[in-house]
């Protein structure tokens, strides 16, 4: 399945009609990108995060502050600045959140995430306030802009970029696959399942709960990052709960405890986002509906309709 | 290893669910803790694993004050548990449960004694299965074998045979008997045929104070003891 959908990834320059599909694609990697990042936490640690967006933002920001210096340093360096200043935010926040559980656990992320999204918004000497950021470069290495014209001349624009926002997820998938199989993968579900076992087995599992947290946020900087230089800026509205919301939609409704999963929930909702969005104005209630439905009927989300075997994990 | 829990006081509200109880016990010891519905042995047990922080009191592990560890600490110390309601990992497969339990929270290694663990446990045939599908005897089997994969020198017992059938009592009991003298045992149960079947001593609670400690043939024949609890039917 994941071979299929890498498949169906690569050659999408080629037999797509139009570049307006390579940027809903390109959306659609950035957010499967942050949805594998809150996957690890909410499916894998068991931990609802109603505020993943705090890192998402702060990666997005990362770029937007530091273009300047990093213009030359090149696309590497935007997104290591990304992936870091998730995890500098994810430590004090975490440190306090991960020791509530359930419903508190995500209030306490919402609350923090909406501080953060109240200090983009309100200190506009340091963050450009409601505007943000803007003209942060797409940073593509040279190499690829001219091979990727020369590969897909019909895609001038759209076309470099999409190879970096295949990389980062192709990459975001393998490394989150390796973490979630590696030992920690396999505590962190043992702490989701039995917490006070875990503890009785030896297991500290706040610092397992924690490091989970940073490595989440991590992931979710890369996403941010990804996405600001993509649209070249940075805004509140990256930070803001509603795309929390909507990144939570996407695992739940392609399928908590698997990558996979994830994935195919972040392009759901992509495609409804930017799609039946041009369509029709009820594109949020046709989410909602679908979310419900899934919720009920579906839990396993719709990667759970692949039961039949070949599909699973 | 041995055990001293020094004048241990639990409130829960105004309930005094262990008042100044104390428990020595020492290295290799097979110890029961017995006493009627709601005594305060579960309590007792959360305070020694670290789970309880105790109003006043200490714990002692082979001398070694541990009142104010956490409970991963203690277990990284060889402090075994059961628990009296199966805490197995549902949706994990059995074999993945004993994974969790043979690393003792650390992360690297000892996954090989995994497929052992299934063995002794009577558990080869489920090892795929989630935990959560096993039937009674098979989840009491998993609960008792993740503690005993942890290889601790004092293991705690929390009605291990609860709900048990009779053959199944039979094996459990000839798991714990066959546990080698490196291991101390404290064995919280009800079935008294069981108790004085394993334990060289036998310390009753009732209502959160102990009212006796002693060699079995002691404890039966302790007036207070036969009122309170074998008494009764
Ligand atoms: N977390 C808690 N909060 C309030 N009261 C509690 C709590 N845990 C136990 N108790 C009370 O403390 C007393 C001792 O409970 P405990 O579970 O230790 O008894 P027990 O001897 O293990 O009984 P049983 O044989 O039924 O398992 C009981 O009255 C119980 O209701
Ligand atoms: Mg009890």
């Amino acid at each position: 399945m994941p071979a299929v959908l890498l498949a169906v990834l690569i050659s999408l320059p080629f037999w797509t009609p139009s570049r307006y599909w390579v940027s809903v694609a390109i959306q659609a990697l950035i957010l499967a990108v942050f949805a594998m990042s809150l996957d690890l936490l909410l499916g894998f640690g068991g931990m609802p995060s109603f505020g993943h967006a705090a890192f998402y933002g702060m990666g997005a920001y990362a770029c937007g502050k530091l273009f300047p210096q990093l213009t030359g340093a090149g696309l590497l360096a935007f997104l290591v600045a990304g992936m870091a200043a998730g995890v500098i935010a994810a430590l004090p926040i975490g440190a306090l959140a991960v020791r509530a559980r359930g419903i508190y656990f995500l209030m306490l992320t919402l609350a923090f995430a909406q501080m953060v999204w109240g200090l983009a918004f309100q200190w506009t000497s340091f963050t450009g306030g409601t505007e943000g950021m803007s003209g942060i470069p797409q940073a593509v290495p040279d190499w690829l802009q001219e091979q990727g014209q020369n590969l897909w001349p019909a895609l001038r624009t759209a076309g470099p970029f999409y190879v970096v926002a295949l990389t980062v997820a192709v990459l975001a998938f393998a490394g989150l696959t390796a973490i979630t199989r590696s030992p920690f993968g396999r505590a962190l579900e043992g702490i989701r399942e039995n917490e006070g076992r875990m503890r009785a087995l030896g297991y500290p599992t706040y610092r397992y709960r924690l490091a989970a947290f940073v490595i989440a946020a991590a992931f979710a900087g890369l996403a941010g990052a990804t996405t600001a230089l993509y649209n070249g800026y940075a805004n509140p509205s990256q930070l803001y709960w509603h795309t929390s919301g909507l990144v939570l939609i996407a695992v739940i409704v392609g399928g908590t405890r698997s990558l996979l999963g994830a994935v195919l929930g972040a392009f759901f909702v992509t495609i409804v986002q930017l799609v039946i969005s041009s369509y029709t104005e009820h594109w949020q209630l046709l989410l909602g509906a679908v979310f419900i439905a899934v919720v009920l009927f579906l839990p396993g989300g719709f990667i759970s309709l692949g039961r039949l075997g070949w599909l699973k994990r | 290893m041995r055990l001293e829990a020094q004048e241990i006081s639990v409130r829960f509200g105004a309930l005094a669910a262990l008042a100044s109880v104390s428990l020595d016990v020492q290295s290799g010891e097979r110890r029961a803790l017995i006493g009627p519905n709601g005594a305060g042995k579960t309590t007792l047990f959360n305070v020694i694993a670290g789970e309880l922080r105790p109003a006043a009191g200490s714990v002692l592990l082979d001398g070694r004050d541990v009142t104010s560890l956490p409970t991963w600490r203690r277990a990284r110390l060889s402090l075994g548990r059961t628990f009296q309601r199966s805490a197995l990992f549902p949706r994990l497969s059995v074999g993945e449960n004993l994974e969790l339990a043979v690393r003792r929270g650390a992360l690297v290694g000892r996954r090989r004694a995994v497929p052992e663990r299934l063995e002794a446990a009577g558990l080869s045939a489920v090892a795929e299965r989630p935990a959560s599908s096993l039937g009674h005897g098979e989840q009491r089997a998993l609960e008792i074998e993740l503690a005993l994969a942890c290889e601790p020198r004092l293991l705690l017992l929390d009605e291990p045979m609860a709900g048990l059938s009779g053959a199944e009592r039979q094996a459990a009991l000839e798991r714990l008997r066959n546990l080698p003298r490196s291991v101390t045992l404290v064995i919280v149960e009800h079935d008294i045929d069981a108790v004085f079947a394993i334990a060289e001593r036998i310390t009753v609670l009732d209502h959160g104070v102990k009212i006796a400690d002693g060699t079995p043939a002691e404890v039966r024949a302790d007036p207070r003891v036969q009122e309170v609890y074998l008494g009764r039917p």
